[in-house]
Order: structure tokens, then sequence, then C-alpha cells
């Protein structure tokens, strides 16, 4: 199974104040750890959302544009990474080791990644052009 | 660059049994076929609700607390994203002002630089 690991900001993140060295260290080899064990196949950090945008839809309106920064900074990403696992448990054990040297209080949310199987009305034409995508995009990697 | 597409959840979409329809999957498709051709996707996922999900909050030395899902502030929440290769935010916000249908109401999309 594969999760999305939602590390949320906090005020220094929006602040643009990027990770102390130590945080950075301590990081580098918790994702080295990851590869190593097979598990980690994506993982990027956001800049803070004043450099970001909303687009809202509203029924057939044309679609509205709110620039950042967002006020409700617990709620924002500030990081994520894709892993591999092969449960929920799994997922959350790698996690709760995940380095916070300044001790900072944060809170990182686990959601599973939808597979072709979790959607009832997907049809073989969409599942053969999903398929397609995902191999000509594998080729490219 | 490279930005992070979130795309919100709504009430529709964290509802228990929630399912897109047929047409929304091939729409979608098309639009991320459209993507691809021009070289933009580098990600592009489906998240399950939130009940399938976890929350691991830290403080201080303390032992790390979880709480399991479902959880309550459905706007907050993350439906699905695309990671997308563009010039500029702004071009990133005018292709996704032509995204396919993402429900009835009220459907809203975050557009985040990815730090290089």
């Amino acid at each position: 199974m594969r999760f999305m690991v939602i590390v949320k900001s906090n005020e220094d993140s929006e602040a643009g104040q990027g990770p102390s060295a130590e945080l950075l260290e301590q990081m580098g080899k918790f994702n080295e750890e990851l590869v190593k064990a097979g598990v980690l196949l994506a993982g990027e950090g956001l800049t803070p959302s004043s450099e970001g945008a909303r687009v809202v839809f509203s029924g057939a309106e044309e679609p509205r544009v709110v620039d950042g920064p967002f006020t409700e900074s617990k709620e924002l990403v500030g990081g994520f990474w894709i892993l591999q696992c092969r449960d929920r448990e799994e997922c959350i054990e790698w996690i709760k080791r995940m380095p916070n040297p300044g001790g900072e209080a944060g809170e990182v949310e686990i959601r599973r990644v939808a597979e072709a199987a979790d959607f009832e009305n997907m049809t073989p034409e969409v599942e053969a052009m999903e398929g397609k995508l995902r191999a000509q995009s594998a080729g490219q990697a | 660059m490279r930005f992070l597409v979130i795309v919100k959840a709504s009430p529709a979409s964290e509802a228990a049994g929630f399912q897109p329809s047929a047409e929304e999957l091939t729409e979608m498709t098309k639009f991320n076929e459209r993507l691809f051709a021009e070289g933009r996707i580098e990600l592009a996922e489906g998240l399950t609700s939130s009940a399938d999900g976890s929350r691991v909050l830290f403080e201080g030395d303390a032992e790390p607390k979880v709480i399991d899902g479902p959880f309550a502030e459905t706007k907050e929440l993350i439906a699905g994203f695309w990671v997308l290769k563009g010039e500029s935010l702004e071009e990133i916000v005018e292709l996704m002002k032509q995204v396919p249908n993402l429900g009835p109401g009220e459907g809203v999309l975050e557009i985040r630089p990815i730090d290089e």
C-alpha cells in the first residue's frame, strides 16, 4: 500500500524560517533509512503559503483565484512523503521515529493513496488509459 | 519549477461510500492525459477518505500520540494531489482553472511551490 504522509506547517515554516542544521542532518539520515528499507517513493518540502494560491470553483461560475498567505497555519501542508508500506500500522511506526530534535509540537497526517481497485466506477477504458500514463511516466523517470 | 496541487476534500468526497462516477473518472483521466502530453506530470494520485488515515502528534520528548481518522474539518483535508512542472505560479493557476468537474458545490485547489 502507498501512503501520503503530510507534515503540517507551523509558524516558523510559514515565516520562511528553514529547518535547523541539526534537523536537516537528522532528516537526511531518516530519509536514507527510508530509502534503504525500500519505503520512500517521493518526498518534498513546500515553500511558505505566501508563495501559493488557491483556485476556488463554485458551480458554473468562472473560478476565483485567491493568493496566499493562508492563515490556518496548522492545517497547511509544509511537506510530504509518499511511502510504500505493508499497512497503516507500519507507516505509523516509521513516522513515530521521525526526527524532532527541537521537541516542537507538530502534527503529521497519514493518508492512504487510492489504487484502481478503490474506484467502483472504474471503466476498462479509464483503467487502460491510466495504466498507459503510468507506464509512460515510469519510462520517463 | 515544480508545484504541489492539492485537491481539498468536500463533504461529498468525505462521505462514507463516496465514489466518483465513471464520467468524472473519464474526464479527469483525459485532463491528466493532456498534462502528461505537455510533460507536466510528476505525480497524480487520489487519497481514500480520512477514515482510512491517522495522525501522529509530536510534543516535546513524549512518545508521539496516534489518533485514527476520520477527521472532522472536511475543508482542510486533502482528497488528492498532483506534482506538476511549470514555469510560474500563474501558469499553473491558469491550467488548473480548467480542471474538470470537481463535483457539486464549491471545490478548492491549493497550489504550492516545491522548495528546490
